[in-house]
């Protein structure tokens, strides 16, 4: 089974990923699934066995579909068909800090640990990495820099609010 | 004629094949007559990424007894930037020079024949 | 200058260290070349014809003298003794080996500077009015908000990976001195009615192979919520701006795709969903704009033997009349430091000069220099007892050339002799037309004339804004030149029109003069260069240049 790095309580480990992605034609036959945005929203997804269900975003696809859907869902994997391409940041973001979500949201697909950082503030808490990163590695890249000047989805205190403190 | 050509990774340095390793002046260069030839020493060249960047290869023409390339960006690269005649491989100076000075070439792209196969 | 704490400082040291950390990986064959180019660009390191070209971060154009310093020490001991300001206001080292970079970047922390950003596709370095904090027609200094959108956009989580670079400008000046029309944000403070400071926010001007001036999308958004509206209109990009097409990836693409008013609608229903948890409070700003220093200016200096010098010598009178600039307060003026002289490659410097300007700076300029996008530097703060002082010294240094914002104060790309881009060369180009142009009276007489030189479509030497734009082109492996005429990077802003056949390199100098001459021709009272061709059309231009071509 495929290894994930998964970020839990600011710890990041090595896991299982027990997730199948089904295309738009193969049954839902038990476990846990991922399946295209399409196919979620038309409903085709029973959820056979009490499998745990996943969507897959590709970055053209918009987050806010999954609105008042958002609570079948366990699982939203967005997609990086490009390490250069940057909209799954934003889709992040706003499946946090605008829909709430707070089941997982795994980055999939051209992932470098040279993004791990950006991603983790953004509010993935999984991770396929295409680069053979281990966790070690992973979580040194996310945590290395020490301040940041944004808010993001994370809890991280921006610079800003550091410095209020004094 | 063909020579291969690349950037050096550790210090970006223009720098030509010549059997199985990089030297820094076109007149070392190996001067490919064969098309297979010069395919089969790009592909070396490419398996070999951690020491030049992207080799790809580029047309010659004989100017005053000696191979120069026939596009033009190709002999900037061969000589240095033409505003500080000391900087780059022209400060050497020499007959070499003086015929990559003198050289006229044909299109550009012709110059970088496997750009366009490459992207 | 803003003074850095131990947070800013922190960031720069960790982003060093992590790019040692790619470095390694990429020469150990860990990273390929596809993965790393991204990386290193975002450092600023490029792959250039000849070596690695370093693009270092002049933020908002401001530096200290010990930053100054730092510069010459790196050209010194890692490339050849000079460096080339660039039209970002940045500066390039053009022989740099990857295997320094590192530690270069651990010397640029030491100074408080960094390259973070200078390329890739990302938000880019802020450009400022570069009299900012002088200028005696400013509404306040803008470089408290290009700090601010520094550090706001310094490895953004969610904007370091947009369709395409981004450009922001900000000026607090009725006269543009950072051609924010043609940014992909330009921002024009203004005061409200109340009182209060807000920005009329262009969006989507921009150059390259697709020229536009940017439309208003707002007349007046409040400064305090600055960084909300940015965050709405960089989202709006990152998700809808096209990434299938380097060449419409541009932000300035989709407002023209959408058409303004669409993309406006667009931002408000985004900015009103992000709301004021997106805005920076208002302490920090109180915070950055106090961790500036303050030049110490006197009440109204003496301003010394100024007069008797300058009606004495008429080679001081020149310079006076060309480079120096009305200051906020009576005693002092901006001097204006030229990276134009005759012969020269526009917008180099070598380490000696970087050194002479920073021992002015310190000694008579409060410590402060500025790059303009014209690719020149400016000390905002002289004593204008100390004008004379200062000419001297930067005569000596070949750094007094009396012709900013005439014809040989040419901006011009690194084109064909360094850049891994380009078509063709610019340099040469820009050589010629100021040998050409060398008289000083000849120059004066001609007045405001700005070239701009491009080696390539991607405009670096803004020639669409150049009174005269040149851009190289490749025709059948010749470098030959395309000529446009009327663009203005100024308040006024617009897109110069092209003239007519590219010409081939020999004949460009010849061409800029034909033009030259007719304008003279046609001249009426006190206009100039772009005022007569807006009267006249470019006809009498055009009948100049090809009339005698067959
Ligand atoms: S305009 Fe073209 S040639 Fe000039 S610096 Fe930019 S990319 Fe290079």
């Amino acid at each position: 089974m495929p290894m994930l790095i998964r970020l839990s309580e600011g710890v990041f480990s090595q896991v299982q990923d027990v997730f199948v992605r089904l295309g738009d034609d193969e049954p839902v036959v038990g476990g846990d699934a991922i399946v295209s945005l399409g196919r979620l929203l038309s409903g085709d997804v029973a959820r056979a066995g009490g499998g745990r269900l996943g969507v897959w975003l590709e970055p053209g696809d918009e987050v806010e579909a999954l609105e008042g859907r958002l609570d079948q869902v366990d699982l939203v994997a967005l997609a990086f068909p490009k390490f250069r391409d940057g909209r799954a940041f934003t889709s992040a973001r706003l499946l946090r800090e605008r829909l709430g979500f707070t089941g997982e949201v795994r980055a999939v697909g051209d992932v470098l640990r040279d993004q791990a950082g950006f991603m983790v503030r953004c509010g993935f808490d999984a991770f396929s990495p295409a680069d053979g990163s281990t966790v070690e590695a992973w979580a040194a890249a996310a945590s290395r820099h020490r301040h940041v000047y944004q808010r993001a989805a994370d809890a991280r205190a921006p610079a800003f609010l550091e410095r209020g403190r004094g | 004629m063909k020579a291969l050509t690349a950037n050096r990774l550790s210090d970006g340095e223009v720098v030509f094949w010549k059997s199985g390793a990089w030297v820094e002046r076109l007149t070392d260069a190996e001067v490919f007559v064969a098309e297979d030839s010069a395919v089969t020493a790009e592909t070396s060249a490419r398996a070999q990424p951690t020491l030049a960047i992207d080799p790809y290869l580029i047309d010659l023409v004989e100017t005053e007894g000696f191979w120069t390339p026939v596009s033009y960006r190709e002999r900037i690269r061969a000589l240095g930037p033409s505003n500080h005649e000391r900087h780059g491989k022209q400060a050497d100076g020499g007959d070499a020079v003086e015929a990559l000075r003198h050289a006229h070439g044909a299109a550009r792209s012709s110059g970088r024949v496997n750009l366009i196969r490459r992207k | 200058m803003y003074r850095y704490d131990a947070v800013d400082r922190a960031v720069l040291a960790d982003r060093a260290a992590e790019f040692r950390d790619q470095v390694r990986r990429r020469l150990s064959g860990e990273l390929t070349e596809d993965q790393f180019k991204p990386l290193r660009l975002m450092n600023g390191l490029y792959l250039q014809l000849h070596a690695y070209m370093l693009r270092v971060a002049v933020p908002y154009g401001s530096l200290d003298p010990r930053q100054m310093r730092a510069l010459a020490d790196i050209a010194r001991r890692f490339d050849r003794g000079y460096g080339h300001f660039t039209t970002r206001t940045n500066i390039q080292f053009n022989w740099i080996r990857l295997a320094d970079a590192p530690e270069i970047l651990d010397v640029l922390a030491e100074a408080d500077l960094h390259a973070i950003q200078t390329s890739g596709n990302c938000i880019r370095n802020v450009t400022a009015d570069p009299y900012a904090g002088a200028a005696a027609d400013e509404l306040e200094d803008p470089r408290v908000w290009c700090e601010a959108i520094r550090q706001w956009s310094s490895l953004h989580p969610e904007f370091s990976f947009l369709p395409r670079k981004f450009k922001i400008a900000v000026t607090a000046s009725p006269h543009d001195r950072t051609a924010a029309k043609v940014h992909d944000i330009g921002l024009l403070l203004r005061r409200g009615r109340d009182g209060a400071t807000g920005f009329e926010v262009i969006v989507g001007g921009g150059m390259g192979r697709t020229p536009h001036v940017g439309p208003t999308l707002k007349a007046f958004l409040p400064s305090e919520r600055l960084f909300s509206y940015l965050e709405a209109v960089l989202r709006v990009y990152n998700r809808h701006g096209r990434r299938d097409n380097i060449y419409k990836a541009r932000i300035k693409i989709l407002v023209a795709a959408l058409g303004a008013e669409a993309f406006g609608r667009e931002v408000e229903a985004e900015w009103e969903k992000i709301g004021v948890a997106g805005d920076l409070p208002g302490s920090e700003i109180v915070r950055i704009r106090d961790a500036f220093t303050r030049p110490e200016l006197a009440d109204s200096p003496a301003p010394g033997d100024f007069e008797a010098r300058r009606a004495a010598e008429p080679a001081f009178a020149r310079f006076v009349r060309n480079n120096l600039k009305a200051h906020k307060l009576s005693g002092y003026t901006i001097v204006d430091v030229s990276l134009k002289g005759v012969g020269e490659t526009p917008g180099d410097i070598s380490a000696d000069q970087m050194d002479v300007v920073a021992d002015l700076a310190e000694r008579f300029g409060q410590g402060e220099i500025r790059s303009t996008h014209e690719q020149n530097l400016v000390l905002p703060h002289i004593r204008l007892a100390d004008v004379h002082t200062v000419w001297k010294a930067l005569d000596a240094a070949r750094l007094a050339t009396p012709n900013i914002n005439l014809i040989s104060d040419i901006i011009a790309c690194p084109g064909l002799d360094y850049c891994a881009l380009a078509n063709a060369r610019a340099i040469c180009v820009a050589q010629d037309i100021a040998r050409r142009f060398e008289a000083p009276d000849r120059a004066e007489a001609i007045g405001e004339l700005k070239i701009k030189i491009s080696g390539c479509i991607n405009a670096c030497g803004h020639h669409h804004v150049g009174h005269i734009g040149i851009l190289g082109v490749d025709k059948k492996g010749e470098e030959f030149y395309q000529l446009t005429l009327g663009g203005s990077g100024a308040e006024d802003a617009s897109v110069g029109k092209m003239l007519g056949p590219a010409l081939p390199i020999d004949r460009v100098t010849d061409a800029v003069e034909a033009i030259v001459d007719a304008y003279l021709q046609q001249r009426q009272d006190g206009e100039r260069f772009l005022d007569t061709l807006r009267r006249t059309g470019d006809a009498p231009f055009r009948e100049a240049v090809y009339a005698d071509a067959h």
